[in-house]
């Protein structure tokens, strides 16, 4: 258990099961719903720096931070808090966004909304310490297994790993509700859904704040886990990067959700990040490996457009004596 | 008073800018129907093309400029029929083209990001001293992006009225298909399109770096949705809609910095948008038909 290797790979299913987190809620909003969301990083980063202010004691002179709250809340609290502020903010910026607008309209005001609030964070030191960001952040039940750094990360993957299986069993439930059913008449037709009698804006609103939840969850554990959050963790690249996790696995299938998050997080990004440096151009390798998940993307869109998980096609069949009974009704009519 | 005069003629200088980058954005809309998420980066790379001519070959910088911009005109030709457009011919939902475009967005900010480094870039171009117009100061850059506004604002409105390529582009806006049975060829004028989108977006994005100074890879990105302000404003589509909404966005924008934060200012574009997205999503011109 104390080899590097064994730290390595532990600290890898950490970050697997957090990734887990952002796609099944891109999932549901994006996936299931089919809201573009530009924003999604966003969320991400409102429940991380949620979590982080309920977690952390007030700000004082000595922490040479400054942001709001400081309450010092014990876990599982700041995770709790991370998420639900996600999802009420995901839902106030779906209010001003979803109301009477085509998708694209949609899509410009929720990148707008990224780049609003990636410079409120950045310049309103007050806020989230600006550009350092939040450090420091007490790791939750650290203290009560006596963890060190080295052997922390055991202590956290119960806790990631948790979330990750109930926040599973909910999503799935989801896809296999008349709830999902109703989310995904909204992404074919939300005209004829509305026809229907959905109600399409408030459902559409619910799907959002899901997503934004989930989102606000997988930002809670990563700073809870590696104990800070600053603005560049949450550049819009990383949003695109999420949309091609869940666009590779496949969008409205939970499991394709996570084999995206396998595929992405550990293979691609991980995987370049073993190959060597070159030297002078330390950003070449990252912005290389940028350029192949855009091209990803595109590939994906264009040969498989559905994912290598594909969402499953419900039938829909009426039941034998009801299938007469509007047989004989059609006839009757005729 | 006198920081507002100052600020009125950075509103001029800052309209400028937004009025040549978004009537490129709103043109490509008005004739495809969809929203290019990269358009940002094309900016972005309309100005590290005109720094290379301008400061490794020494080139002027006007000159650097319009050559520069040629070169986003062609790349924007060159994506849209090889990624793009196979995308419309297959068809399939409105989410689809929007993703690749975003997806490109990554493909072009990395590729800038390998290409030029992620240092800060600065144009070589000589100091002045500002020269008084009125109340307004202004230096002879400031003077040149004003009057080059001015002119790609002539020239698009001479090309929509007076020649055969800028009538199909506003029959397309207004009705592909009739378009199509009308015996306008659709594909060459859409590819047109893209080029003097991408020709647009060059200059805009070169100006744009003057204007800023000194500028790194993220210079396109940030300014995107001040572009997507002024284009809403106006209503999307409609090019004479996005210079009136480009006037309106880039006077409130420098204006604010007389009673906000300088670092907030593009933040009043966003206030804006949503403002008009709440009220008239079909934006201030809409009564006045398609252009």
């Amino acid at each position: 258990m104390d080899t590097p290797l064994a730290y390595y790979l532990a600290n890898l299913a950490v970050y697997f099961l957090i990734y887990c987190m952002l796609t099944m809620g891109l999932n549901i909003s994006f996936g299931m719903t089919g809201i573009l969301d530009f924003a999604y990083i966003t969320f991400m980063a409102v429940g991380a720096y949620v979590a982080g202010v309920v977690a952390l004691g007030p700000a004082t002179l000595d922490s040479q931070m400054t942001y709001i709250l400081g309450l010092n809340w014990p876990f599982p609290l700041p995770l709790i808090a991370g998420g639900v502020a996600a999802g009420l903010f995901g839902a106030l910026v779906g209010l001003l966004a979803m109301r009477r607008l085509r998708s694209d309209y949609l899509a410009i005001v929720l990148v707008a909304t990224w780049s609003i609030s990636w410079n409120l964070a950045s310049n309103f030191t007050g806020l989230f310490n600006g550009t350092t960001g939040l450090l420091n952040v007490p790791q939750p039940l650290a203290t009560n297994f006596n963890a060190d750094p080295n052997s922390y990360v055991y202590v956290f993957i119960p806790i990631a790993a948790i979330c990750v299986v109930l926040f599973f069993v909910v999503a799935y439930r989801i896809e296999r509700s008349p709830f999902g059913r109703a989310l995904r008449a909204i992404r074919s037709d939300p005209d004829v859904a509305a026809a229907f009698g959905k109600r399409t804006m408030r459902l559409r609103l619910q799907a959002m704040m899901m997503g934004c939840m989930y989102a606000g969850l997988a930002g809670a554990l990563t700073i809870l886990y590696i104990g800070a959050m600053n603005p560049s963790a949450w550049a819009i690249v990383e949003t695109v990067i999420v949309f091609s996790a869940l666009l590779v696995g496949g969008r409205g299938n939970v499991f394709g959700a996570i084999l995206g998050a396998l595929l992405v997080r550990i293979v691609i990004i991980e995987g370049t990040g073993l190959l060597p440096q070159v030297p002078n151009h330390p950003e070449l390798l990252g912005a290389l490996r940028n350029i192949a998940i855009g091209v990803l993307i595109i590939i994906v869109m264009y040969f498989r457009p559905q994912g290598v998980l594909p969402e499953r096609r419900r039938r829909y069949e009426l039941k034998p004596r009801r299938a007469q009974r509007v047989r004989e009704a059609a006839r009757d009519s005729a | 008073m006198q920081l507002f005069f100052l600020s009125v003629g950075f509103g001029l200088v800052t309209a400028s800018v937004v009025a040549i980058a978004s009537v490129g954005l709103t043109l490509q809309f008005g004739v495809t129907n969809y929203v290019n998420f990269a358009y940002g980066d094309f900016l972005t790379l309309g100005a590290y093309l005109t720094w290379t001519l301008n400061s490794a070959f020494g080139w002027n910088f006007w000159l650097a400029l319009i050559a520069g911009s040629f070169g986003v005109g062609v790349a924007a030709l060159i994506i849209s029929q090889v990624v793009l457009e196979p995308f419309v011919r297959k068809g399939g939902p409105l989410l689809i083209i929007l993703v690749v475009t975003f997806g490109l967005s990554l493909i072009l900010a990395n590729t800038i990001l390998a290409v030029w480094g992620a240092d800060y870039k600065q144009y070589n171009v000589p100091l002045e001293n500002p020269i008084s117009i009125g109340p307004l100061l202004l230096t002879a850059d400031q003077l040149g992006i004003i009057a080059l506004s001015i002119a790609v604002m002539v020239a698009i409105h001479l090309v929509l009225t007076r020649t055969k390529l800028g009538k199909a582009m506003r029959a397309m806006s207004d009705d592909k298909n009739l378009a199509s049975v009308s015996g306008i060829p659709a594909r060459q004028v859409t590819a047109l399109v893209w080029l003097l989108s991408g020709v647009l977006a060059g200059l805009g994005g070169g100006v744009l770096a003057l204007n800023v100074a000194t500028f790194d890879s993220s210079i396109g990105v940030t300014f995107l949705f001040v572009i997507f302000a002024a284009v809403i404003l106006g209503g999307i589509g409609k090019p004479y809609g996005a210079m009136l909404g480009a006037l309106i966005i880039g006077m409130a924008v420098e204006l604010s910095s007389v009673w906000i934060p300088s670092q907030y200012k593009l933040d009043v574009a966003f206030v804006l948008l949503v403002l008009v997205l709440l009220t008239r999503p079909q934006g201030l011109m809409s009564v006045l038909g398609k252009a």
